[in-house]
Formats: structure tokens, C-alpha cells, sequence
């Protein structure tokens, strides 16, 4: 059943993409992440404009969020105020990162550089997963291991504009939240993704938040990112396709579900593992892509 | 070929109706023609459309026949990549205006053979052709323009949008016919379809129809909501999703789990 994507202005079999939200979603469902930044350059695979699939995907994790930030809300894990902190600095960034994301566009270099973004951080991310996961598979062969310290005090945390968090059990300079969120809020617009990738290591290793409080306050800046994403991409570059997304949200909605009950039968380890190895095998892909020669060294595209 | 039915009665007509005409071969009407549809809706199952044009005219030997679609202009970015430190990178572009989006022609022989270049020239029948101008700010270095037109003509053909062929069918001396392909992403806008009449390389008749493309249903209302209210569809693409997260969080907690 093939559907015109009026945005993208592409015929696509709609099964493919649904089929598509359900696999990102299972993915999402047994390892607890976000999806976007597999769910981007797998659109761009399918021939989605770089652009379109940047944008879109901005609009499917805020609905993807919505729902995951409810049941978090309900069991009191979110920081708002360090929640509102990140978001203010995720607003300035993702309004910057449209700005450059427009620029980029009207040079004809946004193809280029939505790609070389996901293969820097794919690539980093898939091998740190990686070595983690063959390091935990060997720690729990030796019992007796010990863990390290988590939250270490250094330099950054004696810098000026202290705030008190309570729920986080923090008293840090609002600068280091700020300048976390507004990082995230640039990739979140440049890259269509919702940075929870990024944004949870740094609350763990750079703030020194508690793990219960990372998940449930991460969603919450990154609803109102995604939704300023959205709506400056919407008005700006028009990149925003919502029936793609509502296609994706609906297959990974129930991928989810799947997901979720089959992650509590595999081994956390072995699961991490096998994550690492599809973005690593996604970053390679990408890396083909601008490697390998092309077999025209034009290419043209239709204005109107 | 699922246009024959339609193709007999016309060919009897015609066979009643041209005898008389043959013997005037220059006289102003040699020809007849018409399409099996005017109107084509890109709604949101659009993969594209097939259209049959079909006629008679009154051949003789050294007549030919050349069908021309073209479709509405716009402007065309043409980029050239390079190797930049291993990876190959857009350096140079060239945006174009009046570039037909949409440009089929097809003839009894090929056009080379048909019409000697000027009168081709002047007609602009043949992709080669094809004006190629640059927009105002744009430019590129005059030693590789030929390169950069045999790029455009290789990915309009690519697309399925430019497309040149001797596929003109004519049965009986008299009967024409010939497919047009529509592909899934041609713009929406007013189509020109010339059918030229040449004899011994001399043009001696045309007649013109046209095709209307136009964008309707679900995928055409969202694209002109999108570009045309672009703050509202912004504003709506935000509440779709938090409304539609809420539901799927809704939905999970009531059906799915126990």
C-alpha cells in the first residue's frame, strides 16, 4: 500500500515505514532509549530528504516522549527545576541549532553534515557501548568486582551561579545544567534526535545527578525541545511531515510494547552488546555513503 | 495494452473519415488527436499515472510524427561534488531558472534524423535543446558547461522526468499512438502537449491539448497547511504529538498491561 509523504514528496509502501516505527520502537522498548538516532538515518536510507527526517523525527519524539514522561511523572522522577534549568539552555540551543540547521539547508550542505553528525556520534556512542558491555560480561564472570564512585567533585562544580537541587541532592553552579541542555538542544535540531544519549551520561558523570531522578528529568526537557524543534523547523524550513510521523508513532507504540517484555528475558549485558553492534553497523553504513565514490558527481535538485 | 477498445471504433472511424484527406497532404487539417485523460489528481496514493495519447493523420512516406510533453518550469540547483579529505562533499553549485520540470518527447525516428538541427533548434524539440540559464547570482566556469547540461539531461532521465524516445506507434499508415509516464513526483501544473506533424523534415501541421496535474486529498492538504500556514501547521504538528503520545500512554497502560 503505497502512501505520497506530502513533505518528503515521496511514494512510500506504508507498511515499510510502520514496519520501521515498530522495530525502532521494539529497540527503544528493550533498551530503555530514545530511538532517534537510529530512527534519522534510517529514513534517510529510505529515501527520505536528510532535511525531512531531521525534522520529522524532532515531532515523533515529542510524542514518544509525552508518553514516557507520564509514567515518570507519576512515580515522581523528575527534577523540574533542574528540569527547567536544562530547558532554558535547550531552548537557546535548539533556536540556534534551527538557525544553522536553515543556513545549512540554503548552502545545500545539510545532507552532508546531518550525516557526518550521526557517524561522529554513532560511531563514539556504538564503541563506548560496546567496550562497556564486553567489560560487564567479563565483570560478571569474577565476582567480587567492585564498582567505582560515581559522583566525584572537581573543577566544574566550583563554578559561580550556584543553585540548590533538591530532588537531585545537588548544590552546583546552574551554568553546568544550562550549557548540558543548550548542547543537547543544538544536536536536537541539527540531528533530529532527542539527545537523551548525550544528556543522561552527562547528568550521571558531569552533574553527579542520582540515576532515579536522569530518566524521568532528561524527558522532560527534551518535550519541550523537541516541541520548539518542531515548531521552528515547521516555519522555517517546512521539513516537518506528520504523516510520516503519525505512521511511525503508531508502529512504535507497539513495538514498545514488545519490546518491553522481551528485554526483561534477555541479558542486559548480551542486550547492550547487540545494541552497540546496529549502530555501529548504521554508522558504517553512513560512512560508505560519503566515502565511496559516487556514480554521478552531480546531482540536482528540483527548486521550484 | 489495456487502451485497444478504445483504439478500434477510432481506428474504424478514422478509416471512414481520411480517405478524403489523403490526397491533400498540405492542407491545414492532417491531424486529429486527444488523450485518454485530462486530469490527473496526485492524491495520496499517487504512484505516478500512465496516460495514452492517440490520433490519425494523414501519412505518406518521409512523414513523421513528434509528441512533445512539458511540463510547468522551475528552478534547478545543480551540485557537483568533490573529494574534500576523503569524503566527497557538494562544491559547487548552479541553480538554473525556466528549467521544464517535466520534458517527454517522442517521435516515429529519432529527432536527429527527422529535422536537421536549426529547425529542431527553433521548435526547441529535443532535451539537448533545452535553454540552460543560470539565475543572476549563480555561475560556473565556462570550460565545463557542457558537463554541467549532460548532468542535468542524465538526472531528469534519472528521475523519470526528462525522457526522449522513437516510441511513437503507427499502425496502418494512419492510426498514432503513444504512452506518456507520469512518475509519482512530478509537480502539479499545467501540462503542454504538442503533436507536430513534420514531412520531409518540414514542419506542416501541430495541434496542442493540455494535461492538468493537480494535488488533492490528504497529502495535498497537508502540504499547502504546511507552506501556506506555516505557523499553524507548526503549532498543530506540536499538539498532534503530545496528544498522540498521551493516547499511545493511555492506550499502553489500559490494554497492555495487566
Amino acid at each position: 500500500m503505497y502512501v505520497y509523504l506530502p513533505i518528503a514528496e515521496i511514494s512510500v509502501n506504508i507498511l515499510v515505514i510502520f514496519g520501521l516505527g515498530g522495530m525502532v520502537g521494539m529497540l527503544s522498548g528493550i533498551f530503555g532509549v530514545g530511538g532517534g538516532f537510529l530512527m534519522t538515518p534510517l529514513l534517510i536510507f529510505l529515501g527520505v530528504p536528510a532535511a525531512v527526517a531531521v525534522g520529522t523525527e524532532a515531532n515523533q519524539i515529542l510524542a514518544a516522549s509525552v508518553s514516557g514522561v507520564i509514567a515518570h511523572w507519576r512515580r515522581g522522577n523528575v527534577d523540574f527545576k533542574m528540569g527547567a534549568v536544562l530547558l532554558a539552555g535547550g531552548l537557546v540551543g535548539s533556536t540556534l541549532g534551527v538557525e544553522i540547521f536553515a543556513a545549512l539547508r540554503a548552502l545545500g550542505q545539510i545532507d552532508l553534515v546531518v550525516r557526518l553528525s550521526f557517524i561522529v556520534f554513532l560511531g563514539i556512542i556504538g564503541l563506548l557501548m560496546f567496550i562497556e558491555s564486553i567489560i560487564a560480561i567479563r565483570r560478571a564472570r569474577m565476582p567480587g568486582a567492585r564498582r567505582g564512585r560515581l559522583h566525584k567533585h572537581n573543577w566544574l562544580h566550583g563554578l559561580p551561579l550556584k543553585m540548590r537541587f533538591r530532588k537531585s541532592k545537588l548544590y552546583i553552579s546552574s551554568i553546568l545544567p544550562f550549557t548540558v541542555g543548550m548542547l543537547v538542544g543544538i544536536l536536537a535540531a541539527l540531528m533530529g534526535v532527542g539527545g537523551g544519549f548525550i544528556m543522561v551520561p552527562a547528568m550521571i558523570y558531569v552533574l553527579g545527578m542520582p540515576t532515579s531522578v536522569v530518566v524521568g528529568t532528561s524527558l522532560f526537557q527534551i518535550i519541550f525541545v523537541t516541541a520548539n524543534v518542531t515548531f521552528l523547523q515547521s516555519v522555517q524550513t517546512q521539513t516537518v511531515d506528520v504523516l510520516l510521523a503519525g505512521v511511525l508513532l503508531i508502529g512504535g507504540v507497539i513495538g514498545a510494547q514488545i519490546g518491553t517484555r522481551m528485554g526483561a528475558h534477555i541479558k542486559g549485558e548480551h542486550l547492550r552488546g547487540l545494541l552497540a553492534l546496529i549502530v555501529l553497523a548504521v554508522c558504517s553504513k553512513l560512512v560508505a555513503d560519503v566515502v565511496i565514490t559516487p556514480q554521478d558527481m552531480f546531482s540536482v535538485e528540483i527548486l521550484r | 495494452m489495456r487502451m485497444r477498445p478504445t483504439l478500434l471504433p477510432l481506428a474504424l472511424l478514422a478509416m471512414l473519415c481520411l480517405p478524403s484527406a489523403v490526397p491533400s497532404i498540405y492542407a491545414q487539417q492532417t491531424l486529429v488527436a486527444d488523450l485518454d485523460k485530462r486530469q490527473v489528481s496526485i492524491t495520496t496514493d499517487f504512484t505516478g499515472a500512465d496516460l495514452l495519447l492517440f490520433g490519425a493523420h494523414a501519412q505518406s512516406a518521409d512523414s513523421d510524427l513528434v509528441i512533445l510533453v512539458e511540463g510547468p518550469t522551475s528552478q534547478v540547483a545543480i551540485r557537483r561534488k568533490e573529494r574534500v579529505g576523503g569524503i566527497w562533499v557538494n562544491t559547487e553549485t548552479a541553480t538554473l531558472v525556466d528549467v521544464p520540470s517535466f520534458y517527454q518527447i517522442s517521435s516515429t525516428r529519432p529527432l536527429a534524423v527527422l529535422a536537421d538541427r536549426d529547425t529542431l533548434a527553433e521548435l526547441r524539440l529535443g532535451m539537448a535543446q533545452l535553454p540552460f540559464r543560470l539565475a543572476a547570482h549563480s555561475a560556473i566556469s565556462e570550460g565545463h558547461i557542457n558537463d554541467w547540461r549532460a548532468a542535468l539531461i542524465r538526472n531528469m532521465e534519472a528521475k523519470g522526468l526528462w525522457n526522449e524516445d522513437a516510441n511513437v506507434n503507427v499502425r496502418e499508415n494512419v492510426l498514432f499512438h503513444s504512452n506518456i509516464r507520469l512518475p509519482a513526483n512530478v509537480l502539479p501544473g499545467e501540462y503542454g502537449v504538442r503533436i507536430l506533424h513534420f514531412h520531409e523534415g518540414v514542419l506542416v501541421d501541430e495541434t496542442k491539448s493540455r494535461i492538468s496535474v493537480a494535488k488533492s486529498g490528504l497529502s495535498a492538504d497537508i502540504y499547502s497547511f504546511a507552506h501556506q500556514n506555516s505557523v499553524f501547521y507548526g503549532i498543530f504538528a506540536v499538539v498532534f504529538a503530545v496528544a498522540a503520545g498521551w493516547l499511545a500512554a493511555w492506550v499502553s497502560v489500559r490494554f497492555f498491561r495487566r
